[in-house]
């Protein structure tokens, strides 16, 4: 423990601006993702093990098309779309076979498609990691705050993550379809039975959650190398993130992945030994006190 | 309930020297040995882990767990207390079921997907304990140097055909004593609290405490599973309490079926033979051990033994 | 299969029976040219897929080439290549069966550290003539308890790299007087071993130096975020690194644009690989490496030659990991011709000792030590990255004389000699 280090550092403006801004950053992708897997939890009742992989795909696509075209914002959105409109595929023809049927079954067609997504990935992509680099478009100095460093590009993903949680508040809160999911998570039968069709509504909702993966994928591509399997790490924050939150709160989510972040990069001044121990001790601590998570509705 | 310990143990001990008489007998290539050893340690992981998804009903994540700690137990008293192995192993087996306990005790609590959670918690924070106390346990490098295996009641189990031996006569013992746990009436009412918890509160049984018990039991025996698996490769690795450990087992009891009692023996040899088959063939190992799960499960919809004796039953039900 | 086994059989009847009517007293070259077996244990899947598909296609080249120039007597060897998915536990078992189940008779281990370890137990029981490849763990040699007559390595090594590396860094720290270090480095048994070392010779070279801080990342770790603002609050003068391949790649992108490398020196031994070189797209100028493979290193032709071919048939350039795997195979099959035929004994013999010809090595040769059964002389070197291919100049090759004065200190501390 170095929480000396941690007092100096809280102590001193720059340290906390840099640090902030670091947190803030790692939380926001986190939320992306993790906003997605507690949607399509909340609405479907389906926990989506093979969430990491969409993140994946993703990055993969955003690569390729920042390749070919040299553009960051149709890389960003072919991540989305293409991520979005795999979801839906994924949706209809494999998941939607297994509703209602218990956890082991969602469990094991996940799996499934974890492997086989790893390796398509290597088949189409290569098995070497790769790098999309910071586009030239966002490559200036850092802003330099009270002392503290704030990258340019970091600022520049803050905003977008942040305009994407907004429009997804928005989304659910304010309008015909947002009113919709939201009562289809508490009571599918009520819905179905007012007409509205359930299953597009399905399809739909996991195809969002899909597209958020993606973009998250997307726009961490830039600054994480790209690799099959890289997946799986996400996959476990995204599931401590939706735990801690509650499974099914968008809004638990959002706490919990700025949480996280913040974790992250205080944690690393002031226990870097601890930081992954600390994040599955936090989970288990909330599973133990407060299972519904912090913005969870009771479990039935 | 008498004659059917006995029938049992006398199918096991046929069983048992059956697979003696073909080894012994010249038959057994290295590759059978090899083959047995593996069978009776997933097998040992996958029996115990049904009892808890099949029988009780609980979906545990978190399995491995009971796995590393039965082998880095076993491996550390071996090495650094020389005791003898029956000993150790018993010794293991203790320190297993006290893991078990701990960690049951605070997840048996929690509903489905909150046990799966919390199960899978625990294992992560074995995993990562593994990996950061290196002084004990290696850290990433696992147990090096090799395990002693000083010989005993003449078995010397750094010789393959003994080692296989063991193992075999280890999962029969088991099997016998999990069949008899499941029989029972302790897992008459397992069963009742898989299928009507409500019912089985009314009835006055305690929902904790039986659960706890056949988490332990369970725990106990994938604990004997790492055991065999650390005296198998000499040693043992941090991927043992690793996530990949358990959605392994949890697929080889999917492979074969969870409501047969044998199921996850099958599912375990037909895993065991994919994967050797599958690595030997293709570097694409994932995508076709992917492509057969979702066959299985969404052609089949149940383990291949399940399968099969539903189909069975089905036929048999119309013919009369 | 069974056509041409019928056809092979007859040749031989046939020609055996020409030698006998001819009265040859020998008739060796009439045995069949059964290929010599040699299992390859690695990882092709996965994030670190790169190591097991860079060690195959480097183990092919030389195995074409020794089979296409007689191989032994006639016999080829044959690679049997198998994905342990990076599970150490399967590592071993894929050993055992390649052993026993499939007739190989020598083992050229391509798994990383932890896998190696495992092999290593498994043919310590069945006495199987094994080269370690990709394992640069010191102690699989160093240590006395960890050796045996059968297992060699060819690999590069931590401790040798982390003197080259010292004696390099400490000079630089001499000349622009660089006192406060900080490492980051990733959070396992080679990342804590490796780092260690660095930082104990490069003390032991310059010592005002003092380590200011640490930052463990994990091993595979997505994001390098929160290291990375660790390193700029303790704003050293100079950092120490051994990430290597994707996280690398990951931690350069991301600490560039946090201006890490204009405040501080950055020394990083795992840098200097194409695979990782070509992937960095913001590469930033001045960064000291370590070489682990580069094709001007050493500027020979036959080096320059083994990575054009490797281009032409993989499409890629060679990795670290490709230069060990193909002196492995240069080095078995120099120590099979020697030794007359596959007899485990006599090959280890060989082995043991052996200096062959090659590009990798200092001075156009490299030598498998009597010793510790492990390479020696093998090129190593530090230099400065630049934007664009060659991407690394002004390399100064390491003293190996002062490698081994040191190694034989360290191995002494350690009570292994």
């Amino acid at each position: 423990m170095e929480l000396a280090e941690l007092g100096e550092c809280l102590s001193s403006v720059s340290c906390i601006v840099t640090q902030s801004a670091a947190g803030l950053t790692i939380g926001m992708l986190l939320f992306l993702v993790a906003s997605g897997l507690t949607l399509i939890f909340g609405v479907l009742g389906l926990v989506n093990f093979a969430h990491g992989s969409l993140y994946m795909i993703g990055a993969y696509l955003a690569l390729t098309v920042h390749g070919a075209t040299q553009s960051f914002a149709l890389a960003v959105v072919a991540g989305t779309l293409g991520t979005a409109l795999f979801g839906l595929f994924f949706e209809r023809f494999l998941l939607s076979r297994i509703y209602g049927r218990d956890v082991l079954m969602q469990l094991l067609v996940c799996y499934a498609v974890i492997l086989i997504l790893d390796d398509l990935v290597k088949i189409i992509w290569g098995a070497d990691f790769r790098s999309m680099g910071v586009p030239e478009e966002f490559r200036r100095p850092p802003f330099i705050i009270g002392g503290g460093i704030v990258p340019y590009f970091y600022a520049i993903l803050f905003a977008i993550t942040a305009a994407i949680a907004v429009l997804l508040a928005w989304g659910m809160g304010r309008t015909r379809f947002g009113r919709i999911v939201r009562a289809a998570a508490i009571n599918p039968g009520m819905v179905g039975a007012l007409g509205i069709n359930t299953t597009v509504i399905y399809a739909a909702v996991f195809a969002i959650g899909a597209g958020l993966a993606g973009a998250a994928g997307a726009l961490s591509a830039p600054i994480r190398s790209v690799v099959a399997g890289a997946g799986v790490s996400i996959l476990i924050e995204s599931f401590i993130v939706t735990v801690i939150g509650g499974m099914g709160s968008i809004g638990g989510a959002l706490a919990a992945a700025l949480i996280l972040g913040f974790t992250r990069s205080f944690g690393s001044i002031g226990f870097p030994l601890f930081v992954e121990g600390a994040m599955f001790a936090m989970m288990a601590l909330v599973l133990l006190l407060r299972p519904s998570g912090l913005g969870g509705k009771r479990p039935s | 309930m008498r004659d059917g310990v006995l029938r049992d143990a006398g199918i096991a001990t046929l069983v048992l020297a059956g697979f003696l008489a073909v080894t012994l007998g010249g038959f057994g290539s290295a590759g059978l040995l090899d083959f047995a050893i593996r069978f009776a340690t997933f097998g040992l992981l996958a029996l115990s882990l049904n009892l808890l998804i099949g029988t009780t009903g609980l979906v545990s994540f978190g399995h491995a767990a009971y796995f590393a700690m039965g082998a880095y137990a076993f491996g550390l008293l071996m090495q650094r207390a020389g005791l003898s192995i029956p000993l150790a192993i018993l010794l293991a087996l203790g320190c297993t079921a006290l893991l078990a306990l701990v960690v049951g005790a605070l997840c048996v609590r929690l509903s489905e997907i909150y046990f799966a959670f919390l199960t899978l918690a625990f294992q992560m924070l074995l995993h990562s304990v593994i990996l950061s106390w290196i002084s004990l346990t290696g850290g990433d490098q696992g147990l090096m140097g090799g395990i002693p295996k000083p010989p005993f009641l003449g078995i010397d189990l750094s010789r393959p055909l003994h080692l296989a031996g063991f193992g075999m006569a280890c999962l029969l013992v088991s099997t016998v004593a999990l069949r008899q746990v499941v029989r029972s009436p302790f897992g008459a009412a397992l069963r009742m609290l898989r299928d009507n918890p409500d019912r089985a509160a009314f009835v006055g049984l305690s929902v904790y405490r039986y659960r706890l018990a056949a988490f332990v039991i369970a725990g106990t025996f994938a604990g004997l599973g790492g055991v065999l698996m650390s005296l198998y490769v000499s040693g043992a690795f941090p991927t043992f309490a690793f996530w990949t450990t358990s959605g392994e087992a949890i697929f080889m009891i999917m492979l074969g079926g969870v409501t047969v009692f044998l199921g996850p023996l099958v599912g375990v040899a037909i895993f065991l033979i994919l994967n050797d088959r599958i690595t030997a063939v293709t570097e694409h190992h994932g995508l076709f051990l992917g492509i057969i799960l979702l066959v299985i499960v969404l052609g089949l919809r149940k383990g291949l033994l399940d399968f099969v004796v539903d189909h069975w039953r089905a036929r048999r039900g119309a013919s009369p | 299969m069974s056509k041409t086994n019928a056809t092979t059989v007859g040749r031989r009847a046939l020609l055996g029976g020409t030698a006998a009517l001819a009265g040859f007293p020998n008739i060796g070259f009439t045995q069949p040219r059964q290929p010599i077996k040699v299992g390859v244990p690695t990882i092709l899947s996965g994030r670190v897929a790169q190591l097991g598909l860079s060690s195959r296609n480097a183990m092919q080249i030389e195995v074409d080439r020794f089979n296409a120039s007689g191989g032994l007597d006639g016999r080829p060897i044959e690679l049997v290549v198998r994905d342990s998915r990076g599970v150490p536990a399967e590592a071993a078992r894929l050993a055992r069966e390649m052993i026993s189940g499939e007739g190989c008779e020598f083992l050229l281990d391509a798994e990383p550290s932890s896998g190696g370890f495992a092999i290593h137990e498994v043919v310590r029981e069945t006495g199987t003539v094994t080269l370690h490849v990709n394992s640069e763990t010191s102690s699989l040699t160093a240590d006395p308890r960890q050796r045996f007559w059968n297992a060699f390595r060819v690999a590069r090594q931590g401790i040798h790299d982390s003197i080259a590396g010292g004696a390099y860094a400490a000079e630089i720290a001499k000349a622009r007087n660089l006192r406060r270090w900080m490492t980051v480095s990733p959070d396992y048994a080679y990342g804590r071993d490796t780092t260690a070392e660095f930082v104990e010779y490069v003390k032991n070279f310059h010592s005002e130096i003092q380590i200011t801080g640490e930052t463990w990342p994990r091993l595979f770790q997505a994001d390098y975020t929160e290291n990375i603002t660790r390193l700029s609050q303790g704003r050293p003068q100079a950092v120490y690194s051994c990430l290597w391949a994707g996280d690398l790649v990951t931690f350069v992108e991301q600490a560039s644009i946090f201006g890490l490398f204009q405040q501080s020196q950055f020394f990083a031994v795992n840098m200097a690989d194409y695979t990782t070189l070509q992937q960095v797209r913001n590469l930033p100028a001045g960064v000291h490496s370590g070489n682990r493979y580069l094709r001007n290193f050493p500027d020979v032709p036959e080096n320059q030659e083994f990575a054009a071919e490797y281009n032409r048939r993989f499409n890629t350039f060679p990795t670290n990991w490709s230069w060990q795997a193909a002196t492995s195979v240069r080095l078995l099959g120099t120590a099979l011709r020697q030794a007359g035929g596959t007899d485990p004994r006599a090959v280890a013999g060989k082995l043991k000792g052996m200096t062959i010809d090659s590009p990798f090595g200092v001075g156009g040769k490299l030598t498998m030590r009597a010793e510790d059964q492990t390479l020696v002389d093998y090129a190593i070197g530090w230099g400065v990255t630049i934007a664009q291919d060659p991407y690394i100049q002004r390399m100064t090759p390491a003293d190996w004389a002062v490698i081994y004065r040191l190694e034989a200190e360290w191995k002494r501390s350690k009570g292994w000699t």
